[in-house]
């Protein structure tokens, strides 16, 4: 498997590992009033912001361990060679911009009908906080799904038009 | 035109990176990468027919072989197509 597709996969986790963490703040009882709607918006901000945060720390220390192993897998080569070898392999060409390019086109795609399916929610009638629940979890969803077509696009290969 | 393809006709391109890189003091994958301005994972993507290049790599390939693009890549329609 790529560097690339590793990577897509530690962001993911991450994702994954940031939603979890908000089912679990709120079914700990820490939840807002159902209809307080800026108290709900506040708490997801505040997710998205250690979302970010999150895939960021867990990005450098992937990138710090693919090296060693790297580095480990190499040790009877020159250093000089493998420093390389790392170096060649996190360099993002016109291949991994394509492929970030398509990959984005299917997770706004996702996302999109997320948010779709959100205003549906809403003009059937339900109520607000499930909206915006459903939008944020369209996010989740976009990224996820971002992720899976950047490492089938990675593994499977891809054609320039 | 003789050789002209039409519309709506499947081309099948191929590279012959590999063995030019045999026959270039067997150049090893890297070293074309840092030579072409790529990743080696997209030069085993182009020895493994799952990615074409844009124009300006398929030269810059060519150049570090010192070779004609043709010399690297070539153009067939595909079978079941050909006159």
């Amino acid at each position: 498997m790529s560097y690339n597709s590793k990577k897509n996969i530690v962001s993911m986790v991450a994702g994954l590992l940031t939603v979890t963490a908000y089912i679990v703040y709120v079914c700990a009882g820490n939840a807002p009033t159902t209809d307080d709607i800026v108290a709900w918006a506040r708490l997801m901000l505040v997710f998205i912001g250690i979302g970010v945060g999150a895939v960021i720390v867990i990005q450098i220390l992937f990138h710090v361990a693919f090296a060693i192993g790297v580095a480990v897998k190499e040790r009877d080569k020159d250093g000089a060679k493998t420093e390389k070898l790392v170096a060649s392999s996190m360099v993002e060409d016109e291949r991994d911009k394509l492929i970030s390019l398509k990959s984005s086109h299917i997770g706004y795609i996702a996302a999109g009908i997320g948010v779709v399916a959100a205003l549906i929610a809403l003009a059937s009638g339900v109520s607000f906080v499930v909206s915006l629940h459903v939008i944020f979890g369209s996010f989740a969803v976009g990224s996820l799904v971002e992720g899976i077509a950047g490492i089938i696009l990675h593994e499977r290969g891809v054609r320039n038009g | 035109m003789k050789g002209a393809f039409g519309m709506g006709e499947k081309l099948v391109i191929t590279n012959n990176i590999r063995k030019l890189r045999f026959f270039a003091n067997e150049m090893t994958q890297l070293e074309l990468a840092e030579k072409a301005g790529a990743s080696r994972q997209t030069i085993m993507a182009l020895e493994a027919g799952k990615y074409l290049p844009s124009l300006e790599l398929a030269f810059k390939i060519a150049n570090a072989f010192d070779v004609p693009i043709g010399e690297v890549f070539e153009c067939k329609k595909e079978e079941g197509n050909q006159k």
